[in-house]
């Protein structure tokens, strides 16, 4: 399997990887994925061996070769793709519309499965990929999950439940071994989101954070983040009363992708914009509850699996934020059902089934036909007949 | 050289006052200076500077055996010195030595095999300069000669100013050296630079004039970024700030700066001395030294030229040679130096006629001053320089009578011997190395000026023969395309494994080819594809790829190009 996206599509490939493997257990599969994710691929279920794609590595080749070509120098690429493998795979799926992932499928597999009907130089789309590029320029609900389509391009159906991803014991270092193991809820707050435009305000979650750790509420909160966070979390913090620092931990910038994986599931609540942190997340168990604005549509990046919450807002910079209302949530989860409507945003709750993930909107009394059954009937048909597995 | 005993107990040297080795630890010193030189697999390496060969025996210590080195000696007494002290190693034996004459030497270095990498040994190689240089030019010829390959060279002109139709000249040049050549010509801004200019606040004034540059600046780099040359050359005034090329730098881009100005008039050389990786100037000492004592690693001396495409021998009407023709002219600003002299021709028995702009204020000159003192095109400006019988060109100067620091030979005097046309000129002290005194006439001094213009007035036909040798002589040396490949060469002798390349052709079809024949067979099919002369990068070798279409069957070198191609094609962050 060819994964080269980022974290966010690395964990939601678990439902391509669970079903390939479970339609040819015959078969081992291999993952490559870039190399910055390598160690958190290594924990994927079924999952032979983690290949590492070097982009770094790539780009200094292409950048010395840029007026300088000397074909001599190709014999260094040649040893770098004799290290990843020597004899060719049988069958690659590419799940990235990206022409490295094609290419690089090409250069390690005798037959490619992917978005390309016939090759790196063929821009006819597969029917799957087709699907794709349809819904990401009409958007529009009732779609199929991305990580179900992957399971499409794959040539199987999406996994009968939601595949878990079962950590191994990793160490936590200093204050964040408490993290999950005192009395009480935990709550990781994911605090970045990427680009400036997609983080939720440091006035928000300063308000949050107060809101959920009020009075002598039963809940604790760890900040989760990159090295690029710990600026918006310090900020964070200064918010805070002093009363209730007691039941705040920092991690951002502080944990590998591995330690992060382990801080989320020992939460009961993942909450946060960032939507790679939220995938992983879910992946481990964690219930997750997304603020989604700007570019982050629920029904393309919505964590899979079930009961997960995703609030998401009418406009690209929401003017409120529904923060009583997400509290009320995390305190009596049974009460989303009964969630009434917050101005300017909208709540979805995950489903999963034989047709995979599906989020649904809380409190509407007039539910949109499920179309997915058909979807996945007519792309099935148009799918030309898989080559190389038997 | 003085023999004298280093601290470390070892022999070192003394040169006129300078110490050629360490007086501490010259093996140390020999070690540190081989490390910092870089050299490429397949070069040979010819080192200038003998000494007491302690850095030539770390240089060899440092390489491989099969590395070739040639040492270039000039003087073969200072070997002598070094031999009586010194007792040699085996590296010895892996040594080439160069002697002889200039053209011996040449050969020698030539015989050795390409590419050559030049090193310079400098606190040793001070003592035979003249000799290296000599020799260093002599490689240049040869590189020159042999040069073939097409280099990709994105030139910056200036918004406006007297760089700017040098900046054409320069293009041309290039191109019809068979080079592909990009103009990022900043001319088209002239109009908005120009309106600044009538900001009556001058603090205002010249805050926007550098901000209008700093913007140009970054628009050059977005330039770049979308279509990186092999090489950047720039022309005097071009819109490129130090932080700016201290960025292409990082980026490995390679610049070089012609400044076709005089450089004690015009100073901003000094903020940009560290910036460009190849200074020209149209001067030599005491200008190459202070440029390189503002920081500038590489200083050459190029001259000014002509464009015989434009500076030619014209065919006028008998209108045309009323209207531009006099027995004296001149064509140029109203300087200083112009002002005091010109009056003086008045009132004679020759016809004088003034052309050009910024004569305001010289009311004496109104009687002789054409057409207002409107600025002259190139086009008028041919046609006066062959209507008249004496053409006079005073460089310019800002103080009274003529320049007496004058060095350089400004572009005027190129561009009249090219039309044919008769000069006269002030004495320059590098007009000798440039033209003969039987290819034109010049002066010492103003009062010298009236007897000359009656005594060739007088001899026509001298003048004729004069200003015929003086044309065959441009076109002989000192055309834009002289210059362009004499730098073209320069570079390429300082950088063999990028501009030198190149220009050997080593970047083309037919000669990647070959390198790919045995390793990769199926890239050496595709690169006989392109015409054999043809440059060929990774861009055009991926683009003929993909030119086979979506059926197209790809070989796993297909498929490695084309990964690398992907690469390659995301944007440069440079702006």
């Amino acid at each position: 399997m060819i994964q080269l996206a980022r974290l966010g599509d690395l964990v939601q490939s678990l439902p391509a990887i669970a079903s390939l493997t479970a339609q040819y257990p015959q078969r081992s599969l291999d993952l490559l994925c870039p190399a910055v994710l390598a160690d958190l691929a290594r924990l994927f279920p079924e999952v032979g061996h983690v290949l590492k794609w070097n982009g770094t590595q790539w780009h200094t080749w292409a950048k010395s070769f840029v007026g300088e070509f000397q074909p001599s120098w190709l014999r260094e690429v040649q040893q770098y793709l004799a290290e990843l493998t020597t004899e060719p795979y049988t069958i690659a799926y590419v799940l990235n519309h990206h022409p490295r992932a094609v290419l690089a499928a090409t250069l390690l597999a005798t037959e490619v499965q992917g978005p390309n009907l016939r090759g790196p130089l063929d821009e006819e789309l597969s029917p799957w990929a087709s699907y794709l590029r349809h819904v990401a320029q009409t958007r529009g609900s009732n779609r199929i999950h991305l990580s179900d389509t992957f399971c499409g391009l794959c040539g199987v159906t999406p996994p009968l439940a939601p595949p878990i991803l079962r950590l191994p014991s990793i160490e936590l270092h200093g204050d964040l071994a408490e993290v999950g193991n005192s009395a009480g809820q935990w709550i990781a707050v994911v605090v970045g989101a990427g680009d400036a435009d997609r983080s939720i305000p440091v006035s928000v979650w300063t308000e949050w954070i107060s809101t959920v750790l009020a009075h002598d509420s039963p809940y604790a909160v760890v900040l989760v983040g990159a090295e690029r966070d710990q600026a918006t979390a310090l900020a964070i913090q200064d918010g805070l009363s002093p009363m209730i620092a007691g039941r705040l931990w920092d991690a951002t910038g502080r944990t590998t992708l591995p330690q992060l994986a382990t801080i989320l599931k020992r939460c009961h609540w993942v909450v946060g914009a960032d939507t790679g942190p939220l995938h992983l997340a879910a992946a481990v168990g964690a219930s997750v509850m997304g603020f989604y604005f700007s570019r982050a549509r629920v029904h393309e990046t919505g964590p899979y699996g079930r009961g997960h919450c995703v609030w998401q807002a009418d406009h690209a910079i929401p003017e409120t934020w529904p923060i009583q209302a997400s509290v009320k949530i995390i305190r009596e989860p049974a009460a989303a059902v009964q969630q009434e409507a917050v101005a300017g945003w909208s709540l979805w709750q995950s489903y999963h089934d034989e047709w995979g993930a599906i989020f649904r909107p809380v409190g509407d009394r007039d539910p949109e036909e499920d179309r997915r059954a058909a979807v996945w009937r007519q792309l099935s048909e148009q799918s030309l007949p898989l080559q190389g597995v038997q | 050289m003085e023999i004298v005993q280093a601290r470390a107990g070892m022999p070192s040297a003394r040169a006129k006052g300078r110490w050629i080795h360490s007086a501490y630890d010259p093996i140390k010193e020999a070690q540190a200076w081989a490390e910092s030189q870089s050299y490429h697999e397949g070069e040979t390496l010819v080192v200038f500077g003998v000494g007491l060969l302690y850095h030539v025996e770390a240089l060899c210590a440092r390489l491989t055996r099969t590395v070739p080195v040639v040492l270039v000696v000039p003087d073969l007494s200072v070997l002598a010195d070094a031999a009586t002290v010194r007792t040699w190693g085996d590296w010895i034996d892996r040594v080439s030595w160069a002697w002889g004459t200039t053209e011996a030497i040449g050969e020698r270095i030539a015989e050795a095999g390409h590419p050559l990498r030049l090193i310079t040994y400098a606190p040793a190689a001070a003592l035979h300069a003249d000799s290296h240089q000599a020799i260093e030019t002599a490689m240049q010829r040869r590189a020159a000669a042999q040069a073939g390959g097409q280099l990709r060279i994105a030139v910056v002109g200036p918004i406006y100013g007297g760089s700017l139709p040098i900046t054409r000249y320069a293009i041309s040049a290039l191109e019809s050296l068979g080079h592909d050549v990009r103009w990022l010509d900043h001319s088209v801004h002239a109009t908005s630079y120009h309106q600044l200019e009538s900001l009556k606040n001058s603090q205002h004034r010249l805050a926007l004039q550098s901000k209008y540059a700093e913007m140009l600046s970054r628009v050059t780099m977005a330039q770049l970024a979308e279509d990186p040359p092999d090489l950047v050359l720039s022309l005097a005034q071009a819109p490129l700030i130090l932080p700016a090329l201290e960025h292409l730098r990082r980026k490995k881009f390679l610049t070089a700066m012609w400044f076709v100005e005089n450089y004690r008039h015009l100073t901003y050389w000094q903020q940009l001395a560290a910036g460009y990786d190849f200074w020209f100037v149209i001067q030599q000492e005491p200008c190459i030294a202070a440029l390189k004592q503002a920081g500038a690693k590489d200083v050459r001396y190029l001259p000014m030229a002509a464009d015989p495409a434009v500076h030619r021998p014209l065919e006028l009407t008998q209108t045309e040679r009323e209207e531009y023709g006099s027995d004296v002219s001149f064509v140029g600003a109203g300087y200083a130096n112009r002002r005091e002299i010109f009056p003086r021709l008045l009132c004679r028995d020759w016809t004088f006629k003034l052309w050009g702009n910024e004569w305001d204020g010289a009311t004496e000159l109104i009687s002789v001053l054409q057409r207002n003192g409107a600025r002259i095109d190139t086009d008028t400006c041919q046609k006066v320089f062959n209507a008249s019988a004496v053409n006079l060109n005073l460089h310019s100067w800002a103080g009274t009578g003529l320049d007496p620091e004058g060095d350089f030979v400004n572009p005027r005097t190129f561009e009249l011997a090219a039309c044919g046309a008769f000069q006269l000129t002030d004495r320059r002290t590098l007009m000798p190395g440039l033209f003969a005194e039987t290819e034109m006439v010049t002066v010492s001094s103003p009062d010298e000026l009236m007897g000359k213009i009656a005594r060739w007035l007088r001899e026509p036909e001298q003048r004729v023969a004069m200003a015929a040798q003086a044309r065959r002589r441009v076109l002989a040396e000192h055309t834009y395309v002289h210059r362009m490949r004499d730098l073209l060469s320069q570079i390429g002798v300082t950088s063999p494994d990028r501009i030198g390349s190149i220009l050997r052709g080593a970047r083309q079809a037919e000669a990647l080819a070959l390198t790919a024949t045995d390793s990769f067979p199926s890239l050496a099919a595709t690169l006989r594809t392109f015409p054999s002369t043809q440059r060929v990068e990774l861009k055009q070798l991926a683009a003929q790829i993909r030119s086979r279409g979506p059926m197209g069957t790809l070989s796993r070198e297909d498929l490695m190009v084309l990964m690398l191609d992907e690469y390659r094609s995301e944007t440069k962050d440079l702006v």
